[in-house]
């Protein structure tokens, strides 16, 4: 599918803030009515892209394998992964809870770096696909992003709340950094592709 | 200045003739199915008032105790910032700054730009920040993750109840209020209108 016509083959730019159409031209590239910059589509948007998403792939590692947090109860410690997080849940009987988790915290980062890899190989190659499809699947992505974000909140209440001494307590571990800075980069990854890109080179 | 009687979509540039949809209605693109514009009823009035309701429940949402916990007689309460302050005594600076940026400042930020705005807009005071203060609110939207922050008290809570018993305080209540206004906050405001509006308050001033 391709569309008729775009702004830019007609020499108008979309302001990326506002959404003021301005006519291309030498004089100025700042928006009239926002002060932003304009931009036919977004500069280096696959480098930037791909920078932050191979980041992402770099830290996806040490997030899974080391410890996201310590319990330790009467004195006896034991560190969690996020997937022995996840097999705790399911022991204990709390399935929708443990899929809930499954979903945000592992499923949800791998399926956004994934489709992202997806997304940059289509523009790059100037494959032939559905463009409307591709979009689509653009959306969802930056749709979920925020939601992995929930293993982090969820440390920081357990951190704050079981710090009882002797008794019990919850330390983060190193992970958290290393999953707390993966959904971060997946955020600026989906943040910094410009889909209109994939329409481009629809023929 | 001219006015030009297109637009274009953002997502996937195809140029498009301007639509005005009536309240209630919706405008999509239709090669990609963006949502392009979607009015609602008294905008501006409701996004004022909606601001001045959370920038109130923002305060004891922050100070009082979310969820308290008790353990073989040692009890520990928890608030919106008790976990920023541990994660920065366990030297998780990194996570730390994220949590207290997108559960504390950002949904802050937020309410304050959307006050600032709707007020000068109802009011009809134009100001030269206008454009500035939609534009940074734009950039902020997505990194306020209160609902996000919600499914975490949910999830932690559900983890603990096997070893604890909870008690829930009124920060909770006021969180959850927040959440409730933040999200009605973020459907009630028309960018295109508010935009629009920016563009004339500009235009009488010049």
């Amino acid at each position: 599918m391709k569309i008729k016509a775009t702004a830019l083959a007609q020499g108008l730019i979309r302001c990326h803030d506002c959404g003021l159409l301005t006519k291309i031209s030498n004089s100025s590239d700042i928006c009239s009515l926002c002060g932003g910059r304009l931009h036919a589509r977004m500069p280096h948007s696959l480098q930037r892209t791909a920078a932050f998403l191979l980041s992402g792939y770099a830290l996806y590692v040490p997030a899974n394998i080391f410890p996201i947090m310590t319990v330790t109860q009467l004195g006896k410690g034991e560190p969690h992964t996020i997937i022995g997080g996840i097999i705790a849940l399911i022991e204990s009987d709390m399935i929708p809870i443990a899929m809930l988790v499954l979903v945000a915290s592992i499923l949800v980062p791998l399926l956004k770096l994934v489709g992202i890899t997806l997304l940059l190989l289509c523009v790059h190659y100037h494959w032939q696909v559905n463009a409307r499809l591709l979009t689509l699947m653009y959306r969802v992505i930056a749709f979920v992003g925020r939601w992995s974000m929930l293993d982090i909140f969820m440390i920081s209440i357990l951190v704050a709340l079981v710090d009882l001494g002797g008794v019990a307590q919850i330390i983060a571990g190193s992970a958290a950094t290393a999953f707390a800075s993966v959904v971060l980069l997946t955020m600026l990854a989906a943040k910094n592709f410009d889909p209109r890109l994939l329409w481009d080179y629809q023929r | 200045m001219r006015k030009i009687h297109f637009d274009a979509c953002p997502e996937c540039d195809a140029l498009l003739n301007l639509a005005s949809p009536a309240i209630g209605e919706k405008a999509h693109c239709p090669c990609c199915g963006y949502l392009l514009q979607r009015p609602r009823k008294q905008s501006i009035e409701r996004t004022f008032a909606l601001s001045i309701a959370g920038f109130i429940l923002i305060i004891p949402a922050n100070l009082m105790p979310l969820v308290g916990i008790k353990i073989l007689g040692n009890s520990n309460d928890g608030t919106l910032w008790s976990g920023v302050i541990m994660l920065v005594q366990e030297n998780m600076w990194a996570v730390a700054i994220l949590v207290f940026l997108s559960s504390i400042l950002f949904p802050l930020l937020n309410i304050i730009l959307s006050l600032l705005i709707s007020a000068h807009l109802y009011f009809n005071r134009p100001n030269h920040y206008l454009a500035l203060w939609m534009r940074c609110l734009q950039h902020l939207e997505e990194w306020a993750m209160l609902e996000v922050y919600m499914l975490g008290i949910i999830v932690a809570c559900v983890k603990l109840s096997s070893i604890a018993d909870l008690k829930f305080g009124f920060g909770l209540y006021a969180f959850i209020a927040l959440l409730i206004i933040s999200v009605m906050l973020a459907s009630s405001l028309d960018r295109y209108l508010f935009w629009q509006r920016i563009g004339q308050a500009r235009n009488e001033q010049s």
